[in-house]
């Protein structure tokens, strides 16, 4: 079964409408996303409400459903 | 008490505070990874809040496009190409002569295992992954807790991991911070390349990422750890968003083998 969820970019507040199998995951949402706003290549993360999602979580296990906020968020990794 | 008996201590105004426990502060040991833009504002915010014993570990010479963020290096440091942990350690000295404030000049995969296990909190200061990886194990190795801070223009992170408790930095990773990694040191099969991506770096941002860093540490170590980040804090200065965001341990993660996933 597919769902389907908006992603939004935290740096420029834009977002994308995805859709998701439930065996998609974490990392497929991620590198999707940064690719469909030809991001840096650089680490990001994704986050539904306040959790992190962990990348080798699939959709189901994730608990990602219909109409759910996502947001990729860029990893400050600079000291 | 005479009048005037109370500017004569150092300490008062935080003594004020109530729960931050000066004692303690002032005998721990205090490891500072990385000796850039977040370390030096790091050291500065231990000296002041009353820490005596500080480890700094760097193994980067100062230039001059460090000198928009980093409080203690100057112009002399940029042309001498002074070694970051020395310079910084020297001139945190002179803001509390009775503190003793050392820099160690080494990549951090050499520092000696000792350096981890003596130490009462880690804080990690650091511009790369891999670096990060290798503090993130020793830590929860030796059960001492880390926290970490990380920027980017005008965004940063900060994230607090008190072993065995609570997630690590690898479980917050995925393919893209591997990724990132692989690039930084890509083997050509006859020679590994170093591609050291230049990125936005700017003090209001690195000073903010920094007080949290240090206030993390008098918490952890004033016993008031329940009032820590859990797990991670993001903040963005353009949106002046700030959030505290939960981390899953990963099962999957080595350092947590046999650990439910939460």
């Amino acid at each position: 079964m597919s769902v389907r969820v908006k992603v939004r970019n935290a740096e420029t507040g834009s977002t994308v409408d995805m859709e998701l199998e439930e065996e998609n995951t974490v990392q497929e949402i991620i590198e999707g996303a940064a690719g469909y706003w030809e991001k840096d290549a650089g680490a990001y993360v994704l986050r539904k409400g306040k959790r992190l999602l962990r990348g080798q979580q699939t959709v189901l296990d994730a608990s990602i459903g219909n109409s759910d906020d996502l947001e990729l968020i860029p990893d400050p990794e600079g000291g | 008490m005479r009048p005037g008996a109370l500017d004569e201590d150092r300490m008062e105004r935080s003594r004020r505070v109530g729960w931050i426990d000066l004692d303690k502060l002032g005998e721990s040991k205090v490891l500072v990874i990385g000796g850039g833009a977040l370390g030096n504002e790091v050291v500065k915010n231990l000296v002041l809040s009353g820490f005596e014993d500080i480890a700094i570990v760097d193994m980067d010479r100062v230039v001059l496009s460090n000198l928009n963020r980093c409080l203690f290096f100057t112009e002399d440091d940029a042309k001498a190409r002074s070694f970051k942990a020395e310079a910084l350690a020297q001139r945190a000295m002179l803001m509390n002569t009775t503190s003793r404030v050392r820099g160690i000049v080494s990549r951090v995969q050499d520092l000696e295992e000792g350096a981890f296990q003596e130490s009462d909190v880690v804080l990690g200061c650091l511009d790369n992954i891999a670096a990060r990886l290798h503090v993130n194990s020793h830590c929860y190795f030796y059960g001492c807790p880390l926290i970490d801070g990380g920027t980017l223009g005008t965004s940063g992170k900060v994230q607090v991991v008190v072993p065995p408790k609570s997630p690590c930095l690898q479980c917050s990773m995925n393919r893209t911070h591997y990724r990132a990694m692989e690039k930084r040191y890509s083997c050509t099969g006859s020679d590994t390349v170093f591609f050291e991506p230049k990125l936005a770096a700017e003090i209001t941002t690195t000073s903010v990422i920094a007080a949290l860093q240090v206030r993390e540490a008098i918490k952890i170590l004033s016993g008031k750890e329940d009032r820590c980040i859990r797990h991670l804090l993001h903040y963005d200065g353009l949106t002046n968003r700030m959030q505290e965001l939960e981390v899953p341990l990963d099962p999957g993660c080595p350092l947590h083998e046999g650990q439910p996933s939460k």
